[in-house]
Protein backbone atom coordinates (compact mmCIF):
# COMPACT_ATOMS: atom_id res chain seq x y z
CA UNK A 1 0.00 0.00 0.00
CA UNK A 2 2.89 2.63 1.15
CA UNK A 3 4.69 1.60 -1.76
CA UNK A 4 1.99 2.32 -4.22
CA UNK A 5 1.30 5.47 -2.95
CA UNK A 6 5.00 6.77 -2.86
CA UNK A 7 5.00 4.95 -6.33
CA UNK A 8 2.52 7.35 -7.27
CA UNK A 9 3.36 10.36 -5.68
CA UNK A 10 6.36 10.04 -7.50
CA UNK A 11 5.01 9.56 -10.81
CA UNK A 12 2.83 12.26 -10.40
CA UNK A 13 5.50 14.42 -9.04
CA UNK A 14 7.68 13.19 -12.25
CA UNK A 15 4.47 14.50 -14.79
CA UNK A 16 3.78 17.69 -12.67
CA UNK A 17 7.71 18.47 -13.77
CA UNK A 18 6.48 17.56 -17.64
CA UNK A 19 3.80 19.72 -17.25
CA UNK A 20 5.70 22.39 -15.35
CA UNK A 21 8.07 22.35 -18.66
CA UNK A 22 5.27 22.99 -20.74
CA UNK A 23 4.12 25.77 -19.77
CA UNK A 24 7.34 27.20 -20.74
CA UNK A 25 6.72 25.86 -24.07
CA UNK A 26 3.32 25.63 -24.48
CA UNK A 27 3.15 22.66 -26.90
CA UNK A 28 4.82 18.96 -27.36
CA UNK A 29 6.18 18.79 -30.38
CA UNK A 30 8.65 16.80 -32.24
CA UNK A 31 11.51 19.62 -32.07
CA UNK A 32 10.81 20.83 -28.08
CA UNK A 33 13.33 18.21 -26.88
CA UNK A 34 15.75 18.78 -29.76
CA UNK A 35 15.82 22.57 -29.08
CA UNK A 36 16.12 21.13 -25.14
CA UNK A 37 18.88 19.37 -26.10
CA UNK A 38 20.89 22.44 -28.01
CA UNK A 39 20.17 24.60 -24.98
CA UNK A 40 23.11 22.42 -23.35
CA UNK A 41 22.79 22.06 -19.67
CA UNK A 42 25.30 22.55 -16.99
CA UNK A 43 28.72 21.88 -18.44
CA UNK A 44 29.23 18.22 -18.11
CA UNK A 45 31.50 18.61 -14.97
CA UNK A 46 32.15 15.93 -12.33
CA UNK A 47 31.93 18.63 -9.72
CA UNK A 48 28.38 18.56 -8.42
CA UNK A 49 27.09 20.10 -5.26
CA UNK A 50 27.71 17.19 -2.78
CA UNK A 51 25.26 15.19 -1.94
CA UNK A 52 23.98 15.66 -5.87
CA UNK A 53 24.15 13.81 -8.66
CA UNK A 54 22.46 13.87 -12.21
CA UNK A 55 19.29 12.31 -13.12
CA UNK A 56 19.41 12.95 -16.95
CA UNK A 57 20.01 17.05 -17.45
CA UNK A 58 18.55 17.35 -13.78
CA UNK A 59 20.72 17.98 -10.74
CA UNK A 60 18.90 15.98 -7.78
CA UNK A 61 19.79 14.84 -4.86
CA UNK A 62 21.99 11.76 -4.07
CA UNK A 63 18.94 10.00 -1.97
CA UNK A 64 16.03 10.73 -4.59
CA UNK A 65 18.09 8.81 -7.51
CA UNK A 66 17.33 5.36 -6.94
CA UNK A 67 14.15 5.89 -6.42
CA UNK A 68 13.32 7.93 -9.43
CA UNK A 69 15.28 5.72 -11.23
CA UNK A 70 12.89 2.58 -9.95
CA UNK A 71 9.78 4.60 -11.06
CA UNK A 72 11.36 5.03 -14.44
CA UNK A 73 11.42 1.63 -15.07
CA UNK A 74 8.62 0.46 -13.66
CA UNK A 75 6.79 2.34 -15.75
CA UNK A 76 8.49 0.98 -19.06
CA UNK A 77 8.51 -2.26 -17.89
CA UNK A 78 5.78 -3.73 -19.66
CA UNK A 79 7.16 -2.33 -22.89
CA UNK A 80 10.41 -2.74 -22.76
CA UNK A 81 11.26 -5.17 -25.04
CA UNK A 82 9.01 -3.10 -27.72
CA UNK A 83 10.72 0.05 -26.40
CA UNK A 84 13.96 -1.14 -27.08
CA UNK A 85 13.62 -2.80 -30.43
CA UNK A 86 11.84 0.97 -32.01
CA UNK A 87 14.46 2.77 -30.40
CA UNK A 88 17.77 0.79 -31.51
CA UNK A 89 15.89 -0.17 -34.61
CA UNK A 90 15.75 -3.96 -33.29
CA UNK A 91 20.23 -3.78 -33.28
CA UNK A 92 20.06 -4.23 -29.44
CA UNK A 93 19.51 -7.74 -30.22
CA UNK A 94 22.08 -8.21 -32.02
CA UNK A 95 24.26 -6.42 -29.81
CA UNK A 96 23.27 -8.80 -27.01
CA UNK A 97 23.52 -11.59 -28.65
CA UNK A 98 27.47 -11.00 -29.76
CA UNK A 99 28.01 -9.74 -26.00
CA UNK A 100 26.81 -13.44 -24.76
CA UNK A 101 28.58 -15.46 -27.63
CA UNK A 102 32.23 -13.12 -27.00
CA UNK A 103 32.12 -14.05 -23.23
CA UNK A 104 31.15 -17.82 -24.12
CA UNK A 105 29.79 -19.07 -21.17
CA UNK A 106 29.95 -22.50 -19.87
CA UNK A 107 32.41 -25.34 -19.41
CA UNK A 108 32.49 -27.99 -21.79
CA UNK A 109 32.46 -31.54 -19.87
CA UNK A 110 34.39 -33.12 -22.43
CA UNK A 111 37.61 -30.69 -22.52
CA UNK A 112 37.27 -30.88 -18.15
CA UNK A 113 38.79 -33.38 -16.02
CA UNK A 114 36.40 -34.70 -13.74
CA UNK A 115 35.36 -31.79 -11.86
CA UNK A 116 33.58 -31.28 -8.54
CA UNK A 117 30.34 -30.53 -8.29
CA UNK A 118 30.75 -26.97 -7.22
CA UNK A 119 33.48 -26.31 -10.18
CA UNK A 120 31.03 -27.50 -12.55
CA UNK A 121 29.34 -24.95 -14.59
CA UNK A 122 30.17 -21.21 -13.92
CA UNK A 123 28.28 -19.12 -11.56
CA UNK A 124 26.68 -16.06 -13.25
CA UNK A 125 25.73 -12.72 -11.87
CA UNK A 126 23.46 -10.68 -13.71
CA UNK A 127 22.79 -7.19 -12.65
CA UNK A 128 19.81 -4.88 -13.93
CA UNK A 129 19.02 -7.51 -15.63
CA UNK A 130 15.51 -7.79 -14.41
CA UNK A 131 13.22 -8.91 -17.58
CA UNK A 132 16.56 -11.79 -18.16
CA UNK A 133 17.42 -11.03 -21.76
CA UNK A 134 21.08 -11.52 -21.15
CA UNK A 135 20.00 -14.26 -18.25
CA UNK A 136 18.37 -16.61 -20.86
CA UNK A 137 21.10 -15.88 -23.71
CA UNK A 138 23.62 -17.17 -21.47
CA UNK A 139 21.97 -20.53 -20.31
CA UNK A 140 20.84 -20.88 -23.82
CA UNK A 141 24.89 -20.83 -24.96
CA UNK A 142 26.22 -22.77 -22.03
CA UNK A 143 23.46 -25.09 -22.36
CA UNK A 144 23.70 -26.02 -26.74
CA UNK A 145 27.03 -24.63 -27.57
CA UNK A 146 29.02 -25.78 -24.43
CA UNK A 147 26.88 -28.78 -23.37
CA UNK A 148 27.01 -27.45 -20.08
CA UNK A 149 24.16 -28.16 -17.82
CA UNK A 150 25.41 -26.95 -14.59
CA UNK A 151 26.14 -23.06 -15.33
CA UNK A 152 23.57 -21.44 -13.33
CA UNK A 153 22.40 -17.62 -13.38
CA UNK A 154 21.04 -15.64 -10.51
CA UNK A 155 19.49 -12.27 -12.28
CA UNK A 156 19.75 -9.00 -9.50
CA UNK A 157 17.41 -5.82 -10.14
CA UNK A 158 16.47 -3.11 -8.03
CA UNK A 159 12.87 -2.88 -9.76
CA UNK A 160 10.59 -5.49 -8.63
CA UNK A 161 8.48 -5.15 -12.25
CA UNK A 162 10.92 -5.45 -13.42
CA UNK A 163 11.90 -9.29 -11.97
CA UNK A 164 8.39 -9.94 -11.98
CA UNK A 165 8.02 -9.96 -16.19
CA UNK A 166 11.65 -11.79 -16.28
CA UNK A 167 10.04 -14.47 -13.97
CA UNK A 168 6.85 -14.08 -16.31
CA UNK A 169 9.31 -15.34 -19.28
CA UNK A 170 11.23 -17.25 -17.53
CA UNK A 171 8.27 -20.05 -17.72
CA UNK A 172 8.40 -19.92 -21.60
CA UNK A 173 11.86 -21.06 -21.25
CA UNK A 174 13.83 -24.62 -19.85
CA UNK A 175 14.74 -23.27 -17.23
CA UNK A 176 11.79 -21.69 -15.14
CA UNK A 177 11.53 -24.12 -12.04
CA UNK A 178 15.26 -25.60 -12.29
CA UNK A 179 18.36 -24.32 -9.82
CA UNK A 180 19.89 -22.79 -12.52
CA UNK A 181 18.12 -19.43 -12.75
CA UNK A 182 17.36 -17.40 -9.79
CA UNK A 183 15.88 -13.89 -9.16
CA UNK A 184 17.00 -11.72 -6.68
CA UNK A 185 15.78 -8.01 -5.69
CA UNK A 186 18.71 -6.13 -5.02
CA UNK A 187 20.99 -2.84 -5.47
CA UNK A 188 24.20 -3.13 -7.30
CA UNK A 189 25.78 -0.96 -4.75
CA UNK A 190 25.25 -3.48 -2.16
CA UNK A 191 25.20 -7.07 -2.80
CA UNK A 192 24.82 -8.19 0.45
CA UNK A 193 23.10 -11.55 -0.43
CA UNK A 194 26.09 -12.97 -2.72
CA UNK A 195 29.20 -14.21 -0.86
CA UNK A 196 32.65 -12.68 -1.48
CA UNK A 197 34.54 -14.95 -4.40
CA UNK A 198 31.37 -16.90 -5.27
CA UNK A 199 30.86 -15.46 -9.42
CA UNK A 200 32.75 -16.23 -12.08
CA UNK A 201 30.86 -13.93 -14.43
CA UNK A 202 29.16 -10.25 -13.31
CA UNK A 203 27.56 -8.90 -16.41
CA UNK A 204 25.76 -6.06 -16.83
CA UNK A 205 23.35 -4.79 -19.91
CA UNK A 206 22.67 -1.26 -20.21
CA UNK A 207 22.23 -0.74 -16.57
CA UNK A 208 24.92 0.82 -15.37
CA UNK A 209 24.12 4.15 -16.39
CA UNK A 210 21.30 4.24 -13.37
CA UNK A 211 23.32 3.70 -10.56
CA UNK A 212 23.94 6.33 -8.19
CA UNK A 213 27.48 5.11 -7.58
CA UNK A 214 29.34 3.47 -10.52
CA UNK A 215 31.95 3.31 -8.43
CA UNK A 216 30.78 1.84 -5.46
CA UNK A 217 28.75 -1.00 -8.09
CA UNK A 218 32.47 -1.68 -9.74
CA UNK A 219 34.05 -2.07 -6.12
CA UNK A 220 31.26 -4.46 -5.26
CA UNK A 221 31.62 -6.44 -8.70
CA UNK A 222 35.15 -6.84 -7.72
CA UNK A 223 34.47 -8.18 -3.87
CA UNK A 224 32.06 -10.77 -5.02
CA UNK A 225 33.79 -11.90 -8.37
CA UNK A 226 36.68 -14.95 -8.05
CA UNK A 227 40.24 -14.23 -8.55
CA UNK A 228 40.33 -14.29 -12.08
CA UNK A 229 36.48 -13.66 -12.75
CA UNK A 230 35.38 -11.65 -15.88
CA UNK A 231 33.31 -8.34 -15.11
CA UNK A 232 31.57 -7.83 -18.40
CA UNK A 233 29.29 -4.52 -19.06
CA UNK A 234 27.48 -3.76 -22.45
CA UNK A 235 25.94 0.13 -22.32
CA UNK A 236 25.10 2.95 -24.50
CA UNK A 237 28.71 4.87 -25.31
CA UNK A 238 30.02 7.77 -27.27
CA UNK A 239 29.83 7.46 -31.10
CA UNK A 240 33.59 8.01 -32.88
CA UNK A 241 33.34 9.69 -36.17
CA UNK A 242 31.30 13.20 -35.99
CA UNK A 243 29.22 13.16 -38.21
CA UNK A 244 27.35 10.11 -37.49
CA UNK A 245 27.52 11.26 -33.76
CA UNK A 246 25.19 14.68 -35.31
CA UNK A 247 22.64 12.18 -36.78
CA UNK A 248 22.35 10.11 -33.66
CA UNK A 249 21.77 12.79 -31.48
CA UNK A 250 19.08 14.08 -33.18
CA UNK A 251 17.67 10.92 -33.80
CA UNK A 252 17.99 10.28 -30.24
CA UNK A 253 16.63 13.34 -28.54
CA UNK A 254 14.00 14.30 -31.13
CA UNK A 255 12.35 10.85 -31.87
CA UNK A 256 12.78 8.74 -29.03
CA UNK A 257 10.87 11.09 -26.17
CA UNK A 258 7.93 10.99 -29.09
CA UNK A 259 8.05 7.69 -29.62
CA UNK A 260 7.63 7.14 -26.01
CA UNK A 261 5.04 9.43 -26.00
CA UNK A 262 3.22 7.35 -28.78
CA UNK A 263 3.95 3.61 -28.03
CA UNK A 264 4.01 3.99 -24.11
CA UNK A 265 2.54 7.24 -23.39
CA UNK A 266 5.42 7.89 -21.24
CA UNK A 267 7.59 10.42 -22.56
CA UNK A 268 9.57 11.79 -19.56
CA UNK A 269 10.54 8.18 -18.78
CA UNK A 270 12.44 8.08 -22.65
CA UNK A 271 13.55 11.59 -22.36
CA UNK A 272 15.34 10.21 -19.08
CA UNK A 273 17.01 7.67 -21.12
CA UNK A 274 18.28 9.27 -23.67
CA UNK A 275 19.48 12.30 -21.18
CA UNK A 276 21.33 9.79 -19.10
CA UNK A 277 22.64 8.36 -22.71
CA UNK A 278 24.40 11.39 -22.86
CA UNK A 279 25.60 12.02 -19.78
CA UNK A 280 27.65 8.21 -19.30
CA UNK A 281 31.74 8.43 -19.28
CA UNK A 282 32.94 7.76 -22.68
CA UNK A 283 35.15 4.81 -23.51
CA UNK A 284 38.57 5.69 -22.23
CA UNK A 285 36.32 7.20 -19.23
CA UNK A 286 34.79 3.95 -18.08
CA UNK A 287 37.60 1.82 -18.92
CA UNK A 288 39.84 3.34 -16.27
CA UNK A 289 36.71 3.95 -13.85
CA UNK A 290 36.99 -0.28 -14.36
CA UNK A 291 41.15 -0.46 -14.19
CA UNK A 292 40.94 1.71 -10.41
CA UNK A 293 38.47 -0.57 -9.14
CA UNK A 294 41.01 -3.29 -9.43
CA UNK A 295 40.24 -4.68 -12.84
CA UNK A 296 42.89 -6.12 -15.33
CA UNK A 297 41.67 -4.77 -18.70
CA UNK A 298 42.12 -6.87 -22.22
CA UNK A 299 43.18 -5.02 -24.95
CA UNK A 300 42.63 -1.44 -25.27
CA UNK A 301 39.57 -2.38 -22.75
CA UNK A 302 36.65 -2.21 -24.64
CA UNK A 303 34.95 -3.09 -28.22
CA UNK A 304 32.43 -0.50 -29.92
CA UNK A 305 29.46 -1.26 -31.48
CA UNK A 306 27.97 0.19 -34.27
CA UNK A 307 30.75 2.64 -34.33
CA UNK A 308 30.03 3.29 -30.84
CA UNK A 309 26.81 3.31 -30.16
CA UNK A 310 27.18 1.05 -27.75
CA UNK A 311 30.35 -0.52 -26.18
CA UNK A 312 31.16 -3.36 -23.79
CA UNK A 313 33.60 -3.05 -21.29
CA UNK A 314 35.29 -5.92 -19.96
CA UNK A 315 37.59 -6.42 -16.57
CA UNK A 316 38.94 -9.63 -15.16
CA UNK A 317 39.82 -9.88 -10.96
CA UNK A 318 43.47 -10.54 -11.16
CA UNK A 319 44.98 -13.53 -8.64
CA UNK B 1 84.32 30.54 -14.05
CA UNK B 2 81.00 31.46 -15.46
CA UNK B 3 81.41 30.30 -18.84
CA UNK B 4 82.76 26.98 -18.09
CA UNK B 5 79.92 26.45 -15.60
CA UNK B 6 77.22 27.76 -18.66
CA UNK B 7 79.31 25.12 -20.76
CA UNK B 8 78.88 22.03 -18.26
CA UNK B 9 75.04 23.23 -17.66
CA UNK B 10 74.41 23.40 -21.40
CA UNK B 11 76.39 20.30 -22.11
CA UNK B 12 74.61 18.16 -19.58
CA UNK B 13 71.00 19.65 -20.73
CA UNK B 14 72.20 18.31 -24.07
CA UNK B 15 73.07 14.73 -22.81
CA UNK B 16 69.60 14.40 -21.07
CA UNK B 17 67.88 15.65 -23.58
CA UNK B 18 69.72 13.23 -26.43
CA UNK B 19 69.40 9.94 -23.93
CA UNK B 20 66.35 8.63 -23.51
CA UNK B 21 65.85 8.39 -19.71
CA UNK B 22 64.19 5.30 -18.62
CA UNK B 23 60.66 7.05 -17.72
CA UNK B 24 60.31 8.34 -21.02
CA UNK B 25 62.12 5.35 -22.67
CA UNK B 26 58.85 3.77 -24.35
CA UNK B 27 58.63 6.88 -26.24
CA UNK B 28 62.11 5.94 -27.95
CA UNK B 29 61.93 5.05 -31.75
CA UNK B 30 65.08 3.06 -31.24
CA UNK B 31 67.27 1.46 -28.81
CA UNK B 32 70.95 -0.44 -28.50
CA UNK B 33 70.88 -3.79 -29.29
CA UNK B 34 72.22 -4.31 -25.83
CA UNK B 35 68.63 -3.29 -24.11
CA UNK B 36 66.81 -5.86 -22.97
CA UNK B 37 63.72 -6.28 -24.99
CA UNK B 38 60.54 -5.75 -22.80
CA UNK B 39 58.01 -8.51 -22.33
CA UNK B 40 55.25 -8.15 -25.35
CA UNK B 41 52.52 -9.44 -23.44
CA UNK B 42 51.48 -8.36 -20.07
CA UNK B 43 52.06 -10.77 -17.21
CA UNK B 44 48.56 -12.12 -16.89
CA UNK B 45 47.92 -12.96 -20.71
CA UNK B 46 51.51 -14.37 -20.49
CA UNK B 47 50.88 -16.65 -17.77
CA UNK B 48 47.68 -18.08 -19.51
CA UNK B 49 49.30 -18.15 -22.98
CA UNK B 50 52.58 -19.92 -21.80
CA UNK B 51 50.75 -22.34 -20.15
CA UNK B 52 48.15 -22.83 -23.43
CA UNK B 53 50.96 -23.88 -25.50
CA UNK B 54 51.53 -26.63 -23.84
CA UNK B 55 48.44 -28.11 -24.88
CA UNK B 56 48.07 -27.06 -28.24
CA UNK B 57 49.93 -30.41 -29.43
CA UNK B 58 46.81 -32.21 -28.54
CA UNK B 59 44.27 -29.63 -28.87
CA UNK B 60 45.70 -27.41 -31.55
CA UNK B 61 44.94 -23.78 -31.49
CA UNK B 62 41.81 -23.68 -30.22
CA UNK B 63 39.70 -22.39 -27.45
CA UNK B 64 40.04 -25.52 -25.53
CA UNK B 65 43.92 -25.56 -25.64
CA UNK B 66 43.11 -21.75 -23.93
CA UNK B 67 40.78 -22.70 -21.61
CA UNK B 68 42.93 -25.46 -20.11
CA UNK B 69 46.25 -23.12 -20.38
CA UNK B 70 44.13 -20.62 -17.59
CA UNK B 71 43.08 -23.63 -15.76
CA UNK B 72 46.74 -24.70 -15.67
CA UNK B 73 47.79 -21.35 -14.84
CA UNK B 74 45.57 -21.17 -12.27
CA UNK B 75 42.66 -18.85 -13.53
CA UNK B 76 39.04 -19.42 -14.55
CA UNK B 77 37.50 -20.53 -17.99
CA UNK B 78 36.37 -17.02 -17.96
CA UNK B 79 39.44 -15.23 -17.45
CA UNK B 80 40.58 -16.49 -21.26
CA UNK B 81 38.17 -12.98 -21.91
CA UNK B 82 41.46 -11.42 -21.30
CA UNK B 83 42.47 -12.15 -24.87
CA UNK B 84 40.64 -9.75 -27.10
CA UNK B 85 41.78 -11.86 -29.94
CA UNK B 86 40.91 -15.47 -28.56
CA UNK B 87 43.00 -17.76 -30.36
CA UNK B 88 44.69 -15.87 -32.45
CA UNK B 89 46.71 -14.43 -29.81
CA UNK B 90 47.84 -17.67 -28.84
CA UNK B 91 49.10 -18.10 -32.38
CA UNK B 92 50.60 -14.57 -32.24
CA UNK B 93 52.35 -15.58 -28.72
CA UNK B 94 53.66 -18.46 -29.68
CA UNK B 95 55.60 -16.73 -33.53
CA UNK B 96 56.43 -13.72 -31.45
CA UNK B 97 58.34 -15.92 -28.27
CA UNK B 98 59.59 -17.83 -31.23
CA UNK B 99 60.95 -15.09 -33.24
CA UNK B 100 62.43 -13.34 -29.89
CA UNK B 101 64.27 -16.53 -29.63
CA UNK B 102 66.03 -16.89 -32.44
CA UNK B 103 68.68 -14.61 -31.31
CA UNK B 104 69.57 -17.30 -29.16
CA UNK B 105 69.75 -20.21 -31.54
CA UNK B 106 71.24 -18.74 -34.55
CA UNK B 107 74.24 -20.37 -36.07
CA UNK B 108 76.62 -18.03 -37.67
CA UNK B 109 77.40 -19.67 -40.97
CA UNK B 110 80.10 -17.65 -43.03
CA UNK B 111 77.36 -17.10 -46.25
CA UNK B 112 73.80 -16.21 -46.30
CA UNK B 113 71.36 -16.70 -43.63
CA UNK B 114 70.16 -20.68 -44.31
CA UNK B 115 71.03 -20.98 -41.14
CA UNK B 116 69.60 -18.55 -39.03
CA UNK B 117 66.76 -21.15 -37.99
CA UNK B 118 64.50 -23.60 -39.05
CA UNK B 119 60.72 -22.91 -40.88
CA UNK B 120 58.45 -23.00 -37.78
CA UNK B 121 56.05 -25.12 -39.17
CA UNK B 122 52.55 -23.83 -37.45
CA UNK B 123 50.07 -25.98 -39.19
CA UNK B 124 47.03 -25.44 -41.55
CA UNK B 125 45.47 -24.82 -38.43
CA UNK B 126 47.53 -21.83 -37.55
CA UNK B 127 47.69 -20.48 -40.65
CA UNK B 128 44.11 -20.34 -41.36
CA UNK B 129 43.57 -18.39 -38.22
CA UNK B 130 46.35 -16.22 -39.57
CA UNK B 131 44.37 -15.28 -42.82
CA UNK B 132 41.02 -14.27 -41.52
CA UNK B 133 40.76 -10.90 -42.72
CA UNK B 134 40.44 -8.90 -39.36
CA UNK B 135 43.46 -10.93 -38.28
CA UNK B 136 45.16 -10.17 -41.82
CA UNK B 137 46.94 -6.66 -40.54
CA UNK B 138 48.49 -8.09 -37.70
CA UNK B 139 49.41 -11.40 -39.18
CA UNK B 140 51.50 -9.59 -42.37
CA UNK B 141 53.10 -7.30 -39.37
CA UNK B 142 54.48 -10.49 -37.36
CA UNK B 143 55.64 -11.81 -40.71
CA UNK B 144 57.56 -8.46 -41.69
CA UNK B 145 59.01 -8.67 -38.28
CA UNK B 146 60.24 -12.12 -38.15
CA UNK B 147 61.50 -11.53 -41.95
CA UNK B 148 63.54 -8.04 -40.84
CA UNK B 149 64.88 -10.09 -37.64
CA UNK B 150 66.12 -12.78 -39.76
CA UNK B 151 67.72 -10.81 -42.36
CA UNK B 152 69.73 -8.80 -39.04
CA UNK B 153 70.75 -11.85 -37.20
CA UNK B 154 72.07 -13.02 -40.96
CA UNK B 155 74.30 -9.34 -40.49
CA UNK B 156 72.44 -7.32 -43.23
CA UNK B 157 73.59 -3.54 -43.49
CA UNK B 158 72.18 -2.45 -46.90
CA UNK B 159 70.63 1.51 -46.65
CA UNK B 160 69.06 1.47 -49.73
CA UNK B 161 65.58 0.10 -51.27
CA UNK B 162 66.90 -3.17 -51.25
CA UNK B 163 66.43 -3.32 -47.24
CA UNK B 164 62.65 -3.41 -48.44
CA UNK B 165 63.07 -6.04 -51.32
CA UNK B 166 65.02 -8.05 -49.57
CA UNK B 167 62.53 -8.21 -46.59
CA UNK B 168 59.37 -8.62 -48.89
CA UNK B 169 61.35 -11.27 -50.95
CA UNK B 170 62.06 -13.54 -47.62
CA UNK B 171 58.81 -12.64 -46.45
CA UNK B 172 56.88 -14.48 -49.36
CA UNK B 173 59.36 -17.27 -49.68
CA UNK B 174 58.84 -18.02 -45.90
CA UNK B 175 55.57 -18.26 -46.25
CA UNK B 176 55.31 -19.99 -48.94
CA UNK B 177 57.54 -22.71 -47.39
CA UNK B 178 55.42 -22.64 -44.26
CA UNK B 179 51.96 -23.49 -46.98
CA UNK B 180 54.55 -26.19 -48.20
CA UNK B 181 55.32 -27.75 -45.00
CA UNK B 182 51.44 -28.48 -43.82
CA UNK B 183 51.40 -30.77 -46.80
CA UNK B 184 54.76 -32.43 -46.65
CA UNK B 185 55.43 -36.11 -45.14
CA UNK B 186 58.80 -36.67 -46.04
CA UNK B 187 61.13 -37.47 -42.45
CA UNK B 188 62.11 -34.25 -41.01
CA UNK B 189 60.90 -32.37 -43.69
CA UNK B 190 63.73 -32.40 -45.56
CA UNK B 191 61.43 -31.41 -48.60
CA UNK B 192 60.89 -28.44 -47.09
CA UNK B 193 64.40 -27.19 -46.36
CA UNK B 194 64.98 -27.94 -50.10
CA UNK B 195 61.92 -25.91 -51.08
CA UNK B 196 63.12 -22.99 -49.01
CA UNK B 197 66.84 -23.48 -50.67
CA UNK B 198 65.37 -23.68 -54.59
CA UNK B 199 62.83 -20.94 -53.53
CA UNK B 200 66.44 -18.90 -52.52
CA UNK B 201 68.19 -20.09 -54.73
CA UNK B 202 65.30 -18.47 -57.55
CA UNK B 203 65.20 -15.02 -55.42
CA UNK B 204 69.08 -14.89 -56.13
CA UNK B 205 68.91 -15.99 -59.75
CA UNK B 206 65.84 -13.82 -60.72
CA UNK B 207 67.84 -11.09 -59.05
CA UNK B 208 70.76 -11.42 -61.06
CA UNK B 209 68.79 -11.87 -64.25
CA UNK B 210 66.82 -8.36 -63.45
CA UNK B 211 69.73 -6.66 -62.97
CA UNK B 212 71.16 -7.89 -65.96
CA UNK B 213 68.16 -7.16 -67.81
CA UNK B 214 68.03 -3.72 -66.63
CA UNK B 215 71.82 -2.88 -67.49
CA UNK B 216 71.73 -4.55 -71.11
CA UNK B 217 68.40 -2.47 -71.86
CA UNK B 218 69.75 0.47 -70.71
CA UNK B 219 73.44 0.08 -72.73
CA UNK B 220 71.07 -0.93 -75.81
CA UNK B 221 68.81 2.13 -75.64
CA UNK B 222 71.79 4.74 -74.99
CA UNK B 223 74.09 3.25 -78.02
CA UNK B 224 70.69 3.33 -80.29
CA UNK B 225 70.56 6.81 -79.25
CA UNK B 226 73.65 7.34 -80.06
CA UNK B 227 73.76 5.83 -83.22
CA UNK B 228 70.81 8.20 -84.52
CA UNK B 229 72.55 11.18 -83.30
CA UNK B 230 75.56 10.44 -85.41
CA UNK B 231 73.03 9.98 -88.22
CA UNK B 232 71.58 13.21 -87.68
CA UNK B 233 69.15 12.77 -85.73
CA UNK B 234 68.16 15.73 -83.42
CA UNK B 235 67.60 13.54 -80.26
Amino acid sequence: MNVTTSRVLLKRQLLAGGKRRAIKEPFRCFSCSARQFQQPPSPKSSQDAPGTTHFGFETIAEALKEQKVKTVFSSVASSYDTMNDLMSLGIHRLWKDHFVRNLNPGRNPLTSSSASPSEQGWNILDIAGGTGDIAFRMLDHASTINNDAHTKVTVADINPEMLAEGRKRALETPYARTPRLDFVEANAEKLDMIPDASIDLYTVAFGIRNFTHKDVALREAYRVLKPGGVFACLEFSKVNSSLFDAVYKRWSFSAIPLIGQLVAGDRDSYQYLVESIERFPSQTEFRDMIKDAGFLVPGQGWEDMTGGIAAIHKGVKPL
Amino acid sequence: MPPTHISNAAFKTLRASSRCSTAAAQRCLYHSYERPASPPFPPAESAILSSALSHVPSYGFTSDALKLGARDAGYLDASTNLLPRGVFDLVSYHLVTQRLALRDSVQFPSHSEQGAGKILGVGAKAIAIMAQPTYVPASFAELARLADEIWFLAGDTSVDTSWYTKRASLSAIYSAAEVFMTQDTSKDFVETEQFFDARLEDAIKVGGFLGSLGEWVSYTGHSAVNVLRSKGVRI
